[in-house]
């Protein structure tokens, strides 16, 4: 058997390597750049690199093929996930415009766009080795990006994660060889054997896989290093982590629970990831309560919104699989528009635009941004006319019609929570303020206010027109 | 464009490009507003019962942005506008322009609600509507805890209604089903069903114990946003019961009406002995508006063809009441800077045009034969009385008769008794002022001597329809 890669197995990667291409550019054309600042050459050159890898990605949706021998799937559901690790890109790249000290931005760009190679590889990674690769690659730039700030929270934001997620690493790769143990393959098709069923290699296994990736996941109880990573990294990178890391693990977690389980077992070994998810939905949105930061409340947020979007998994129907990708995609532009307001009004100490307390008044000094940050967080509460809306009651269709009630009724309660949390921020914008001195506005900066108003109409759009994929299945042939 | 999507978007789109005149234009603000609600409350009556429809899910169940009165709603559409250009006429608050955008937000919003035939998109409104009033409390609200308990309470109404929406939705595969005939849910589901969709009803219209967030709201809000949510906001349950619990799920009602009818009675009766001892005046008609609604619930759950009959106008007769009620409080605050009773006094010396209009719309809620409350408490008392609710029907005529002792205290104590003498002499009503009320009273009286169009409509036929067999 002669072991040669063919033309297609390369195209089906060419996403990946064009995004990586683009961190070299990055790097490259820095040279030139003698003591300019080229913040913005530097971004530029990120961003079109993402458009040219959204096309060619976009190019490959529904030419489905298993390249590498079947390690590495594209086609449907990869290409999915793959555009949506690249909007998370995009919606982060465009706050280096105004984030950070430094004059130039070229290496964390760099870095972000080889993390985010990471990312797109565990969208179609379909053997345990290429999602381990993924992984690692997503991680490992992760851990530099969120030192590259000057700051001590920002050194013990990158000491935590890194500490933290090799923990998490662990468990998976512990995991990934035990089930390769269990049945002597790296590939998630082969774990469909239902003799698997009596072997506690597979359970054992199959277990620590699944803790690894509700660690990257960030349910309860493996989430409190959440809010501290996201309070301490730059702007930026806790806008990627927010959307690109999840998105990655997400698509590992929908593979795995939809293709790599023999159909008796998943019912038995997922319920506790289901609890998982209801504890999260209400623990993460309890803990948004007390916030006063912006990036805790948004970490807290995060672990709520991702515990909904996989109640949607919950029963394994292709439609739940439909609507989890719908949330998860509104889930990303809400956050990133978050985020690019935070950015707009925040100056080079991102500090700024985090604490709630800059937000007060804000309707009065920039309305239009306040304008924005209440449809995300209208979204992000589940309240109309937005696609949160939408997606909740999505979720709450398939939800009730797989039987899983009990998990409905944990998503109303956490949302009923949630609302005094994300309100008080709409409160404090438009609450009429006495003696705020006016003058304190930053300068307009394009690239967050574009990134914040492309958000807001996506944000809206998709509530009238639901966009969902329907040939995301089958994930494995 | 079919003129139902327009009496829905201008509100809306009104209140959107009123955003872009200057702070300063206030006159002009408050004028371009009433005129856009004056449009609407046209464009409703000449096209409110057009039937306009446009996909929007298949999966998992369909629905479709599908807009047209029902017979109900269409006269619920009309007091809405109404009584929204009634308020942005009557509005002099602080801000301005800001201030009637939201009151046009409300408005849009709410016809939204009331015209929508999918209940998707009855969930959706429902939630919609809650945020106008959210930004007005946060912005114009006494107390910042107040915009909290109306939007907490009320949002956890609607996360049931989306709950029970989506399980209704599910089952039955449609959600496009208001106002048809015939949809009927049975089954182990539909009480569950019916228990969300009643929550969300019984919070917003209030009913006792789910009533607290409603008297802080009422007084805190300023007068015009009042009596727009009072006079019409709350009717959204009431609208609810009518077309969904009733219309969808009779079996189920009727099997549960008597904890229903509890706690109509209780609020009624608590409802009606609060007002009795309130001191502060807008708190008073809050109270009272939780009894008179109560009465509306207890007609509901009796099923009887005359009681829904009596339901119906006094929907409207309250609304209307309530709303030119809260106005006129909103002008006797004004000039006397109060609103506590014992401080109040001895307004209709000065102001005999206040005195006279505030005196119709105390009478009109008191039930007075000949204005509009009358019609409809006499038809809900006797058809009560007929479906054997013999009790219930003795206890609600006690309310009612109290209800003429706190309107008379109100009444008195505002405009009888010598007149204040620490202000400067106090100005009767303008003409924009008298303006405003003067359709609101003229709708009351004109239903009151003449109910048949509400009473001989198709409505009625609705209704009845849905009516215990």
């Amino acid at each position: 058997m002669t072991l040669a890669f063919t033309n297609a197995d390369w195209n089906a990667i060419a996403p990946i390597d064009i995004l990586a291409a683009a961190g070299l550019v990055v790097l490259l054309a820095d040279l030139f750049a003698g003591r300019k600042q080229w913040r913005y050459v530097s971004i530029g050159i990120g961003l079109l690199g993402v458009l040219i890898a959204a096309i060619v990605a976009g190019g490959q949706f529904g030419h489905e093929y298993d390249a590498f021998f079947g390690g590495f799937m594209t086609g449907g559901f990869a290409t999915v996930f793959e555009e949506i690790v690249l909007i998370g890109t995009a919606g982060s790249l465009v706050l280096y415009s105004t984030i950070g000290p430094a004059p130039r931005v070229a290496g964390t760009v760099a870095i972000m766009l080889w993390s985010a190679c990471g990312a797109m590889l565990m969208a179609g990674a379909a053997n345990l080795i290429a999602i381990f690769l993924g992984l690692e690659l997503l991680s490992l730039g992760l851990y530099a990006l969120c030192a590259a700030v000057d700051r001590k929270t920002a050194r013990e934001s990158a000491l935590k994660y890194l500490i933290l997620s090799s923990t998490a690493t662990a468990f998976l790769l512990f995991g990934a060889a035990l089930l390769f143990g269990a049945t002597g393959s790296v590939m998630l098709a082969d774990l469909l054997n239902p003799s698997l069923a009596s072997s506690p290699l597979f359970w054992m296994g199959a277990g620590m896989f699944l803790i690894g990736l509700v660690f990257k996941l960030s349910l309860v109880p493996f989430h409190t290093w959440t809010p501290d990573v996201f309070e301490g990294a730059p702007l930026p990178v806790t806008a990627f982590m927010s959307v690109v890391t999840k998105t990655g693990a997400l698509a590992v977690f929908a593979r795995f629970t939809y293709a790599a389980l023999p159909a008796g077992v998943a019912a038995k070994l997922l319920l506790p990831v289901w609890i998982v998810a209801a504890i999260s939905m209400i623990v993460g949105n309890v803990g948004m309560l007390a916030q006063t930061d912006l990036k805790r409340l948004l970490a807290y947020s995060g672990i709520a919104q991702i515990g909904y979007i996989v109640v949607a998994l919950a029963g394994g129907t292709p439609l739940g699989l439909r609507y989890a990708i719908y949330y998860l995609t509104a889930y990303a532009f809400m956050n990133l528009g978050a985020f690019a307001v935070a950015a707009a009004i925040a100056g080079p100490d991102d500090e700024e635009g985090s604490r709630l307390s800059s937000y007060r008044g804000l309707a009065r000094r920039r309305p239009w941004l306040a304008a924005a940050m209440t449809i995300f967080l209208l979204a992000l509460s589940g309240l109309p006319p937005t696609a949160g809306f939408l997606g909740k009651i999505l979720i709450l269709a398939v939800t009730v019609a797989n039987g899983y009630i009990w998990l409905a009724a944990a998503l109303i309660a956490g949302t009923a929570i949630s609302l005094y949390a994300y309100a008080k921020v709409v409160r404090a914008m438009y609450a009429p303020e006495e003696g705020l001195h006016g003058g304190d506005l930053r300068p307009f900066v394009p690239l967050a206010w574009a990134g914040a108003a492309l958000c807001a109409v996506a944000v809206i759009a998709m509530a009238f027109y639901p966009l969902t994929p329907s040939n995301v299945l089958p994930l494995v042939r | 464009m079919p003129l139902v999507l327009v009496s829905i978007l201008l509100p809306l789109v009104a209140g959107a490009l009123l955003l872009m005149l200057p702070r300063s234009d206030r006159a002009l603000s408050r004028l371009l507003g009433t005129v856009a609600a004056a449009i609407s409350f046209v464009t409703v009556l000449v096209g409110g019962t057009q039937d306009w429809s446009v996909h929007w899910l298949s999966r998992p169940f369909v629905s479709a942005f599908h807009f047209g009165a029902t017979p109900i709603s269409f006269w619920i559409a009309l007091l809405l506008t109404l009584c929204t250009t009634c308020a942005i006429a009557a509005t002099r608050v602080e801000r301005m322009r800001d201030f009637v955008a939201l009151l046009l937000a409300l408005e849009g919003t709410m016809l939204g609600l009331f015209l929508s035939r999918d209940l998707l998109v009855f969930a959706l409104f429902w939630d919609l509507m809650l945020v106008p009033v959210f930004f007005a409390l946060v912005g114009w609200g006494e107390h910042p805890a107040t915009a909290w308990r109306y939007f907490i309470y009320n949002f956890a109404g609607g996360l049931t209604l989306l709950l029970a929406t989506a399980a209704f939705g599910v089952i039955y595969g449609t959600t496009d089903v208001i106002g048809l005939p015939g949809v009927a849910l049975v089954g182990g589901w539909a009480p569950w069903i019916f228990a969300g969709f009643a929550f969300a009803f019984l919070v917003k219209t209030p009913v006792w114990p789910l009533h607290t967030w409603m008297p802080p709201t009422y007084a805190g809000l300023p007068s015009p946003m009042t009596s727009v949510v009072s006079g019409v906001q709350s009717k959204a349950g009431l609208y609810g019961f009518l077309v969904i619990a009733t219309a969808m799920m009779p079996g189920v009602l009727y099997r549960y009406a008597t904890p229903l009818i509890v706690l109509a009675l209780i609020s009624l009766v608590y409802g009606a002995l609060i007002a009795l001892v309130q001191n502060d005046v807008k708190r008073i008609v809050a109270y009272s508006s939780l009894s008179h609604l109560g009465l509306i619930v207890l007609a509901i759950a009796s099923g009887n063809r005359l009681a829904l009959a009596g339901a119906l106008v006094y929907i409207i007769a309250h609304g209307l009441f309530s709303a030119v009620l809260f106005l006129l409080l909103g002008y006797v605050e004004e000039r006397e800077e109060t609103r506590a009773l014992p401080r109040l006094g001895g307004l209709g010396w000065s102001n005999p045009r206040l005195s006279g209009a505030l005196c119709i719309a105390a009478l009109a809620a008191l039930g007075l034969p000949g204005l509009a409350g009358f019609a409809g408490e006499l038809l809900i008392l006797i058809g009560v009385y007929q479906s054997g609710y013999v009790w219930p029907a003795i206890v609600a005529l006690v309310a009612i008769v109290l209800a003429s002792a706190y309107m008379l205290r109100l009444y008195q104590g505002i405009m009888n008794g010598p007149a204040r003498t620490d202000l400067p002499v106090r100005p009767d009503l303008t003409w924009i002022e008298g303006l405003a009320v003067v359709p609101l009273l003229a709708a009351l009286v004109l239903l009151g001597v003449y109910p048949k169009p509400l009473l001989d409509n198709v409505a009625i036929t609705t209704v009845q329809g849905v009516s215990r067999p």
